[in-house]
């Protein structure tokens, strides 16, 4: 479904991604690990058409879109949730999720997405009218969850959704992505919850200093001697 | 109390005019982020429109409204999607965006105002339309209808801004353009629609000026001054902090103008210094 293919992509003349390649399966929950800096957010950013890679490609449903601006790609399926939430702050609940469903197509159906977004977290339907700044950090993770949501992706990358928040909310936010998974959406997590992360998700790639460290099934890893010293702490 | 009167009419008139003004500038740099001091020349510009068609097939200035709305909207999403697009996307950072369109727009200033002056000269014009006064009153009919258009321009800008999807991609991208792009939005057409829309406010606004006020081709500068103060006081990117702070401005200025016209504008930088000290970012500013 998603293929990035050999990029090398960074800030300026700072290179922080080098010869990346990862494949993500149409109905896989894939997940992306590394420590801080490693790279994982330049990475979704070159994907969603933020940033441009300066060599590689990236194919997604059998395009190209290394060279496709970020509206062109939500459009064609792809959604990603931002690192730190990026909600606008100054917009009500109901209309962060609007602007979700953008994209002419989920437009016109947002508010039966709207209420499937509800269904996921009930919490967002009772603030529905309060602005986004009101929430708490775990209401508005799932806000900013529920909002990518509603452009109805195929694939949805999810930058670090348990980062600041508390233990209880953090196994939550997981249970809502694997119950994502099961109604069929691909996911590409990045997470620096290796332990949870593993514990959910089909495969994961490290990441070290922009290279591809290691790749494979995450039982797997979660065997490694590597990953098990540098990422469980055992 | 009549001329209580008067003063409140004419400085709520006069606060309407400059709060457009300034929601049009605070459309072009707060979201567009193209500090635009040629503002002014498009009210200008809006008025001599009014003027010319006035005097020449006998246009009703209310017509004109549309007519300048509409043309001036053209040269704004044009003048956008060539030169400031064009600036934005060799620009390394916003810093460097801001600085690169402030000197264009600067060109551009010079460029409306000589057009201007080879058209219509440097000599005072004036559109002489509802000159008179309602029955019974001071108050000239042409202020009355001017800020009802106000009113009516306001309300509607501000439902375009709430309710529709464009609107919400405005306040969106106003916010974090970035994020905006990932929610599908092409940031590049709001940019353009936003400077397209903040020059059609200053041209309606010059339209309307040209019925109540005589004009020049020379009178563009104080109204960017003007706006520039309104944007500051209101709140960096605040459209309504705007709205709020050109009609305090309005105000003001009617009733400094009363008591000693040659205050006015040092009464403008005296309530923009003291705003400033107590709220540093403004009346709407986070
Ligand atoms: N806007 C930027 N300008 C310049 N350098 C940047 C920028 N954003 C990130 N970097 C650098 O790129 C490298 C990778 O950053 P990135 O945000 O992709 O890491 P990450 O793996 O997501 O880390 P974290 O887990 O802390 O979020 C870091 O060295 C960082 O300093
Ligand atoms: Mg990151």
């Amino acid at each position: 479904m998603l293929e990035v293919n050999g990029i090398n992509a960074g800030y300026g003349r700072i290179q922080v991604l080098w010869d990346m390649s990862v494949n993500v399966g149409e109905g896989e929950f894939v997940a992306l690990v590394g420590a801080n800096g490693a790279g994982k957010t330049t990475l979704l950013k070159t994907i969603s058409g933020v940033m441009r890679p300066t060599s590689g490609s990236i194919t997604f449903l059998g395009k190209r879109i290394e060279h496709a601006n970020p509206n062109q790609i939500v459009n064609m399926g792809l959604s990603h949730i931002p690192e730190s939430r990026r909600l606008f702050t100054d917009m009500s609940i109901r209309e962060n999720l609007e602007m979700g469903a953008y994209p002419g197509r989920s437009w016109k159906i947002r508010r039966a997405t709207m209420k499937w977004v509800f269904g996921l977290f009930p919490r967002l339907e009772e603030r529905a009218g309060q602005l986004a700044r009101t929430l708490s950090g775990g209401e508005q993770q799932m806000l900013a969850m529920g909002r990518g949501l509603m452009s109805r992706p195929k694939l949805v990358m999810v930058d670090e959704p348990s980062n600041g928040l508390a233990p209880l909310v953090v196994t939550e936010v997981f249970q809502i992505l694997k119950s994502l998974h099961n109604e069929g959406i691909t996911i590409l997590l990045v997470e620096q919850n290796v332990r949870q992360t593993l514990a959910v998700a089909d495969r994961a790639y490290v990441i070290e200093n922009g290279h591809l460290a290691l790749e494979g099934a995450c039982r797997m890893l979660a065997a490694s001697d590597h990953v098990r010293k540098a990422y469980l702490g055992l | 109390m009549v001329a209580v009167r008067d003063i409140i009419i004419t400085g709520l008139l006069l606060g309407g005019v400059f709060a457009l003004v300034s929601v049009g500038l605070s459309l072009e740099y707060g979201v567009a982020r193209v500090l635009n001091v040629a503002h002014g020349e498009f009210i200008m510009l809006g008025a001599f429109l009014t003027f010319w068609l006035f005097s020449s097939v006998n246009l009703n200035p209310l017509v004109s409204i549309l007519v300048s709305g509409v043309f001036i909207f053209v040269i704004g999403w044009f003048l956008h999607s060539t030169l400031f697009r064009r600036l934005m996307d060799s620009s390394p950072s916003l810093e460097v965006f801001e600085g690169q369109s402030m000197l264009a727009s600067f060109g551009l200033l010079y460029v409306v105002q000589n057009i201007a002056r080879l058209i219509w000269g440097s000599q005072t014009h004036q559109v002489l339309f509802l000159s008179r006064t309602v029955t019974g009153a001071q108050i000239p009919l042409n202020r009355l209808v001017s800020l009802g258009v106000v009113i009516v321009i306001g309300g509607a800008f501000y439902f375009f801004l709430a309710r529709t999807r464009m609107g919400k991609a405005i306040r969106a991208s106003a916010q974090d353009p970035t994020t905006a792009g990932l929610m599908g939005v092409n940031i590049h057409t709001v940019l353009a629609i936003c400077f397209g829309l903040g020059l059609a406010m200053a041209g309606i606004a010059g339209t309307l000026i040209s019925t109540v006020y005589a004009i020049q081709t020379n009178m563009g500068l104080q109204y960017t001054v003007i706006a520039m103060i309104v944007v500051v006081l209101g709140g960096l990117g605040s459209i309504s902090g705007a709205m709020i702070g050109g009609v305090i401005l309005g105000i003001v200025s009617q009733l400094v103008t009363y008591f000693q016209p040659t205050m006015t504008f040092i009464a403008y930088y005296a309530i923009f210094i003291v705003l400033l000290l107590v709220r540093p970012k403004g009346i709407m500013g986070k």
